[in-house]
């Protein structure tokens, strides 16, 4: 769209690496949430008052 | 329906929101808006460039005001200060990621424009200082095992962000091979006004994106912060179970 000089080399690699980098984080983080579990007395409904 | 269920429909109604006015935002700098009449397409490299660099200079403060909460509060009430403590871990993890593209958007602009990669000049140096700051803020909270680890980094934190001003200032207070502000420097700066819905959707959109990434950051940390105490207590009992 832009050509292929050096300018539109860098101004590709500038916006790919931009969602590159952020999409890498969002994913690190996502994947670090699918692994800390939590214990499972924390994800388990709160105990009914019934006996 | 549960708190929880809520806060995630909000937190992907807000990923949505912030991909689609980045999408626009996109659109319009790389297709509508009109070819820099000195610098051609390599200007269009601002609309990403300027935005995040703004706001690599805003979250720090996010991180210096929750260092600032978690010294007040670590001795007066530990639970407050662990929630200043995930805050502060996620807005420094956020400040790395934007004055990384900062810097390196920079240098493929510059490469360009100037012709070198890099130049040692107040704007390039001070920002570069503040990435470093940041980075040896997440590798001091990584690496050291000592009890007051949390207590040191919030201590770095409010030296790094001593840098915020500096590099801020710097195109205003030192000739720089970096250009004069973007706005507020000037009777010659400013941008053409029909650049001007292009920057400012970038900014929207980034903005967004990293109000997500900070919340989505500091739930994961708050679930790390429970998965830890539900560890310790879970080693309590089994300790007192061996006692009796």
């Amino acid at each position: 769209m832009f050509g292929s000089s050096m300018a539109a080399h860098h101004l590709l690699y500038a916006y790919l690496s931009v969602w590159l980098i952020q999409g890498g984080y969002c994913a690190w983080v996502a994947w670090q949430w699918m692994h800390t579990k939590l214990d499972s007395r924390s994800e388990a409904p709160p105990p009914s008052e019934e006996f | 329906m549960k708190r929880s269920r809520i806060l995630g429909l909000v937190g992907i109604v807000w990923l949505l929101a912030s991909l689609g006015v980045i999408a626009y935002a996109t659109r319009l700098g790389l297709i509508l808006a009109p070819v820099d009449a000195l610098q051609g397409n390599i200007f269009r490299i601002i609309y990403y460039h300027v935005p995040t660099s703004m706001l690599s200079l805003l979250f720090p403060y996010v991180n210096l005001v929750a260092s600032l909460f978690y010294l007040y509060w670590r001795q007066r009430d530990p639970l407050k200060a662990l929630t200043a403590d995930a805050v502060a871990i996620s807005s420094a993890e956020v400040t790395v990621v934007y004055a990384t593209i900062c810097l390196w958007t920079g240098m493929l602009w510059g490469r360009v424009a100037w012709g070198i990669w890099w130049t040692w000049d107040a704007r390039l140096t001070s920002m570069l200082l503040l990435w470093l700051l940041y980075v040896s803020y997440l590798m001091l909270r990584r690496l050291s095992s000592t009890g007051q680890t949390h207590t040191l980094a919030a201590v770095l934190s409010v030296f790094a962000g001593i840098d915020v001003p500096i590099v801020y200032m710097s195109i205003r207070w030192w000739r720089t091979q970096h250009p004069a502000p973007v706005f507020g420097g000037g009777g010659d700066s400013g941008l053409d006004p029909s650049m001007r819905p292009a920057f400012w959707f970038n900014v929207l959109g980034w903005a967004m994106w990293g109000i997500f990434l900070l919340v989505f950051r500091y739930m994961l940390e708050r679930r790390r912060q429970e998965s830890e105490q539900d560890a310790a207590l879970q080693a309590i009992e089994a300790s007192l179970e061996i006692a009796k």
